[in-house]
């Protein structure tokens, strides 16, 4: 059966952006990590610290665990006229990541007394403090030997590692496997990995501060 | 002559009829520009708009690359192995795009990669403009005209660099399964060429040079030898029910198709065109001066019948 050209081209159209809008139609669809199925902004849950993301921006953080702007830049040395649009991991620095706010959050919603880090792994860059009258918790404690142009971000990759002096043998332990290709960056590996991005980029950063 | 070609026409194997005025413009291949210039252009916007709103504005703004159909590829183990969750840069839309270019394959044959991939219209604007230079500039046409007859004493080595985008889509897919990222992303031109904003170096920048290069000497040479997608959609339109079918009695192989084709297939010695690196853009069908010599057809899978 001969099909006319023109009729074959609205039949390609047809069915390509016609499947594409029965799953719009069906809810399956999302552009972003940022939102949900149905469109809707992908917002902290106020119950699970864990769910804060680095694109997440600080008014988020605020309205959902009812933190005081003013006390969170306080809290983490961040300036005062910080815009709360601006998002986490724009603010990264050796005080200020997406653990340490969790670990902040988490301990102003526990009882004084019962505190502990999330992390399992040492951070040299925070002390616990766990006095009753105490509403900082937690108290990082600049290390001022960081520069920041050596603090991972979510673009980092192993080759910037490496060039900061981490031996590879260091990352591999950090990582739990073999060195990837050194132009991968370190967050979609770890992620791809189904490990904590936040967790890793911490202990990586605690040896890229020994090699200062 | 005139009258004799006046009275063959419409008749199989008779010379068209040619066309004037707007009935001219009426045809598959601008449909088939038009349909590539807003898809195009509909990407362009968004990754304008990706670099303008950021992350960090009031709306969120999708990455140009949440509407690449080879990320949804690449996604697409960990999608069925680890309950929904994406490897990085990816999203549910990539699936659903992958999906829909994965039925047409099934259906129409590659015709995603003919009527809609902005990276191969990319590559057919680059190759468009080297046309309208080589009439203007002699030198140049007899230049590249040289070039094309020294190239074609290397047409084995052509026959087997296309299957080179076979090992880059084992690469690709695999890869992303193995690792859980994707690792083919700093090489592929596409992704470069959405993120160029980022003034980010990476292997994908000198792919998308050296393709927009070729294209100037060959046509489509990113599809025709690399791309993933491309031989994903052409392994599964094997089994699609479309064809090209060339009547011998009403051809007389002028090779005006096979000049025509953007792929390189020697359409002129076929009978039925089943390719798996035709991409379905037709243009062979619109060069084609006779009547019912070259048609798509409708039959059997695989048979052609």
């Amino acid at each position: 059966m001969r099909i006319n050209p023109i009729v074959y081209g609205v039949l390609v159209l047809t069915v390509f952006f016609g499947i594409i809008m029965g799953f719009q139609a069906a809810g399956f669809w999302s552009i972003s990590g940022k939102v949900d199925t149905s469109g809707e902004a992908m917002q902290p849950s106020a119950t699970d610290v864990n769910t804060i993301k680095g694109w997440m921006t600080l008014e988020q953080i605020v309205t959902t665990y009812n933190v005081p702007l003013a006390d969170l830049l306080k809290q983490f040395e961040l300036p005062s006229d910080t815009k709360s649009t601006t998002a986490i991991k724009d603010l990264e620095s050796d005080l200020f990541s997406v653990t340490n706010l969790r670990t902040w959050l988490k301990s102003r919603t526990q009882p004084a007394g019962v505190l502990q880090t999330t992390s399992t792994t040492p951070v040299p860059t925070q002390t616990v403090v766990s006095t009753p009258d105490s509403s900082k918790v937690v108290t990082p404690v600049p290390t001022g030997h960081v520069a920041p142009a050596k603090t991972i971000t979510g673009k980092t990759t192993f080759q910037e590692l490496l060039d900061w002096g981490v031996s590879k043998d260091v990352v591999q332990k950090v990582i739990g496997t073999d060195l990837p290709a050194p132009a991968v960056v370190i967050k979609d590996f770890v992620t791809g990995n189904g490990l904590e991005f936040t967790t890793i980029k911490t202990q990586l950063q605690v040896e890229v501060d020994k090699t200062k | 002559m005139t009258t004799q070609a006046k009275l063959i026409q419409g008749k199989s194997g008779g010379v068209k009829p040619r066309l004037h005025g707007l009935k001219a413009l009426l045809t598959h291949q601008t449909f088939r520009r038009i349909v590539q210039t807003a898809v195009a252009v509909f990407i362009t916007f968004l990754a304008i708009q990706h670099v303008i709103i950021g992350e960090n504005g009031p709306v969120v703004s999708a990455s140009a690359e949440a509407f690449c159909p080879l990320g949804g590829l690449e996604t697409l183990y960990k999608f069925i192995t680890a309950g929904g969750s994406f490897v990085s840069h990816t999203h549910l839309s990539n699936v659903v795009l992958v999906v829909a270019v994965l039925a047409v394959a099934l259906l129409l044959r590659s015709a995603f990669c003919g009527w809609i991939c902005p990276l191969g219209f990319l590559q057919d604007l680059v190759s468009n403009f080297s046309g309208v230079l080589q009439k203007r500039i002699p030198g140049l046409r007899r230049g590249i005209s040289s070039l094309k007859k020294r190239g074609a004493r290397l047409a084995v080595l052509d026959r087997y660099l296309r299957y080179m985008k076979y090992l880059v889509l084992a690469w690709a897919v695999g890869g992303s399964a193995y690792f859980g990222y994707m690792v083919f992303r700093d090489f592929d031109p596409w992704s470069a060429l959405l993120n160029i904003a980022e003034f980010s170096f990476t292997p994908g920048i000198v792919v998308l040079v050296i393709t927009l290069v070729a294209s100037f000497f060959i046509e489509r040479p990113w599809c025709r030898y690399a791309c993933p997608l491309g031989a994903a959609s052409g392994i599964l339109g094997k089994v699609s029910p479309i064809y090209l079918k060339r009547e011998e009695s009403a051809c007389t192989s002028c090779k005006i198709c096979t000049n025509a084709c953007p792929m390189g297939l020697e359409i002129h010695k076929a009978t039925t065109i089943t390719s798996v690196d035709c991409n379905s853009c037709l243009e062979c069908v619109g060069a084609c001066p006779r009547n019912g010599a070259l048609e798509v057809k409708f039959g059997l899978p695989l048979i052609g019948k």
